[in-house]
């Protein structure tokens, strides 16, 4: 398959008069189509260089490099999340890469095509010449988009479409790349792929004034709080949410351990503010967490009582409108617009030339060195301390170290040589994630139980219900052991001579490197 | 992927005209479709209007290989292509006589198709020799075209004996009434008589009508040129027999 552009001017008359006398042809009876365009709202499928997009009667995803066909099925609609596709290759292949998010419509295109068969002889069918004109609505007097041509080989011809393809781009017809439909779709109503990432690439350079490099993080960390609003508001999935209040935990992270940056009492009246609004939306995603795992906990129970559990999660699910018109009347208060508003004035101001915080004129890799190295530090004691007494409050202490060492190496992962610093978060998050099932498992426990009072226990069924969370609490802490379990030889491998060496290489003061 | 033979011992009785028009409903169906013309007199290419000959360079069904998949060529309908009629098959026979695993070349030389097409349809040349061995160790189901005349009968119940003495399943042959005159007293009484007689007797007959002969004045599939023509609904019915019962499709 190959695609042409038109020549400036150049309308489908002239692509039929380009063709006749040298190229036999019939024309078929003119197609109209929309093609609506999905992804989920932080382009999980443009990162893979996939699009999706919904055709009469047909679900299609497309290789974006070359327009190569990489799956479809048939479907009346785009579904709203990748659950609910059909069985089958196509949603092997989406669920893995959309996850929990939503398939939200981009954009539409409306085309008309026509297609011009070229015929030989024996008006054999040997190549097709889809002549297309697309806008961003249907109509007539709307204005188009473009108009492109699609030159489809016929297989066991290939001559013919190599001397079509010639003559076309003596005519003036210049290659086309299939992505360039895509992206104008996208242009014509005003998105750009990849315009949103819930982790944002933080740019510093190494001399910057710290103060300076800390408003840049915060600075981009609003945006991302900014951009999930309208999304947790229209409750479209729980990723806005989580986004959200990622932004909102990062932002304190850098509020207390960049330390001495800003004047205490900044630092002090937004930490406090960012504390109250994130607490704000911890029940909703409480309770997101746990609708999310309904299946999974369902297979967590014997086959006859897998049912059982429908009321608690029925219970959850009317806890969870509540709490979402909670977050609802927070995201509209006067005092959430007043705290943002307040901090946006607070990022905008210029630094000042003689400030009085201790660090705020110090290079940001000086800085963001001594951060890192103090806080692996912490985590190495601490851990070194929790093995040795295996207490559960030791591990849940050790589970927010890792998570300040690794909001750290995010922010300032700019500032040093990225192989290296992408082999550190990797064997952090080995440890953190062996940390937070602990921590889960044994928050799910608490969790069921404090549910359990709340469920009203009234008939047969509920009470059946309460058998089942009881199970469920049990098989929890059991795997709650097996994880414990496993701690040690993470943390082992975190703490291996050859990572400590990356860190007192990468961010040791120069002294410390050279004496050791 | 399933490879089914529209295969006679007797020459004239609708093979090639039930081979075109299934792959082409088949086709339609949204099945990837081959269909192989086996055939020396390439009826098949001709309605497809693809010139009989293999490429040079290319290679044939004798050695197989990378030149089969050259020799393919797309029909004008989406989702069918055709491997064309090759002249050298009219020596098929001595040819195969030649080559190691003689009675397995064929299925040799489809082998690295089954994995590109959902269904491949052969048109089978009239013979019983070492080429219909071929066919048969190639495919998954023999599809019979069947004239309810006595002399078909006794055609069948020789190629039922050959199978059986030479090892192959007979219970993969399945047949079907092709150019039922229904006017004839001759062809209704034995129709009835045959369903009794064998296994494997599809129930949708196609009957003899001018459309099916119209085929090579349009060089195309009956339901192609002529979709509600009672041909077209005859051959869709057979079609969507076949799916039923050969590829248990439901």
């Amino acid at each position: 398959m190959a695609r042409f552009n038109l020549p400036e001017g150049c309308d489908e008359q002239q692509v039929e008069e380009l063709l006749t006398g040298d190229f036999p042809f019939a024309v078929e009876e003119p197609v109209v189509e929309r093609r609506a365009i999905y992804d989920t709202f932080d382009w999980r499928l443009f990162n893979r260089s996939l699009s999706l997009y919904h055709a009469g009667h047909e679900l299609a995803v497309r290789r974006l490099s070359d327009g190569k066909r990489v799956g479809s099925l048939a479907a009346a609609s785009a579904p709203a999340f990748a659950w609910d596709l059909a069985e089958g290759p196509l949603k092997d292949r989406l669920e893995p890469i959309i996850g929990v998010r939503a398939l939200l419509l981009l954009a539409e295109m409306h085309t008309l095509s026509r297609t011009y068969r070229i015929l030989n002889a024996d008006r054999k069918t040997v190549a097709r010449l889809v002549y297309t004109e697309a806008s961003p609505a249907p109509g007539r007097d709307v204005p188009l988009a473009g108009a492109y041509l699609t030159l489809l080989p016929v297989r066991g011809y290939p001559k013919h479409a190599r001397q079509l393809a010639a003559h076309l781009r003596q005519a003036g017809f210049t290659p086309a790349e299939w992505k360039d439909a895509y992206l104008a779709a996208l242009e014509g109503v005003g998105r750009r792929p990849g315009s949103y990432t819930a982790k944002p690439d933080f740019q510093l350079e190494p001399d910057m004034r710290s103060d300076l490099a800390t408003k840049r993080i915060l600075r981009q960390l609003l945006d991302v709080m900014r951009a999930n609003q309208a999304g947790i508001r229209a409750d479209i999935d729980t990723e806005f949410l989580h986004d959200f209040r990622t932004a909102i935990r990062r932002t304190r992270s850098a509020l207390s351990q960049i330390r001495n940056v800003f004047p205490p009492e900044t630092t002090q009246r937004f930490g406090g503010e960012f504390r109250t609004l994130g607490s704000l939306t911890n029940q909703l995603r409480d309770l997101d967490v746990y609708l999310l795992a309904e299946s999974a906990y369902r297979a967590e129970l014997p086959p006859t009582i897998g049912d059982d559990i429908v009321p608690l999660f029925d219970y959850l699910r009317t806890q969870r409108e509540q709490a979402l018109a909670d977050v609802i009347t927070g995201l509209d208060s006067q005092d959430y617009r007043r705290i943002l508003r307040d901090w946006e004035t607070f990022l905008n101001e210029p630094v000042p030339e003689t400030p009085e915080a201790a660090n705020a004129a110090l290079p940001i890799i000086d800085l963001a060195r001594q951060r890192i190295y103090r806080r692996y530090r912490r985590v190495v004691k601490d851990g070194n301390h929790a093995l040795e007494h295996t207490q559960d409050e030791l591990l849940h202490a050790l589970r927010i170290d890792c998570k300040k060492l690794r909001y750290l190496l995010e922010f300032f992962e700019s500032l040093f040589p990225p192989k290296k610093v992408a082999r550190l978060i990797r064997q952090l998050k080995a440890l953190q994630d062996n940390l937070g099932e602990f921590n889960d498992l044994s928050v799910q426990q608490a969790y069921l139980l404090r549910i359990a009072e709340e469920l009203p226990v009234s008939d047969t069924r509920s009470k059946r219900a309460l058998v089942a969370t009881g199970y469920l609490v049990e098989t929890l802490a059991r795997r709650q052991q097996v994880v414990k379990a496993s701690f040690a030889k993470t943390f082992t491998d975190f703490t291996s001579p050859g990572n400590q060496k990356l860190y007192r290489q990468l961010f040791a003061t120069t002294e410390k490197r050279s004496t050791s | 992927m399933t490879t089914l033979a529209l295969y006679s011992n007797k020459g004239g009785v609708g093979k090639t005209a039930a081979a075109v028009n299934l792959a082409y409903l088949a086709a339609q169906a949204g099945l990837s479709t081959l269909i192989c013309d086996l055939d020396p007199q390439s009826s098949t290419s001709f309605y497809f209007r693809v010139k009989p000959k293999l490429k040079r360079k290319a290679r044939g069904l004798v050695t197989g290989g990378k030149g089969v998949d050259r020799s393919i060529k797309g029909t004008d309908y989406e989702n069918l292509d055709l491997l064309p009629a090759d002249f050298s098959h009219r020596n098929l026979d001595i040819t195969f006589d030649r080559l190691k695993r003689r009675k397995h070349r064929l299925d040799m030389v489809l082998e690295p198709l089954r994995e590109e097409y959902d269904l491949i349809v052969l048109d089978c040349p009239p013979t019983i020799n070492i080429v219909a061995e071929n066919v048969f160790n190639a495919t998954d189901h023999l599809l019979v075209p069947l004239i309810p005349t006595t002399l078909s009968v006794r055609t069948h119940e020789q190629l039922l004996a050959f199978l059986e003495e030479n090892g192959y399943a007979s219970d993969s042959v399945y047949a079907f009434f092709s150019m039922v005159d229904r006017r004839k007293k001759l062809h209704r009484d034995m129709a009835i008589a045959l369903l009794g007689r064998f296994d494997g007797i599809l129930q949708s007959p196609i009957p003899y009508l001018s459309h099916v002969e119209q085929m090579g004045l349009y060089r195309k599939p009956v339901p192609a040129f002529a979709p509600s023509s009672p041909a077209a609904q005859a051959y869709q019915a057979l079609w969507a027999e076949v799916q039923k019962e050969l590829l248990n499709v439901r």
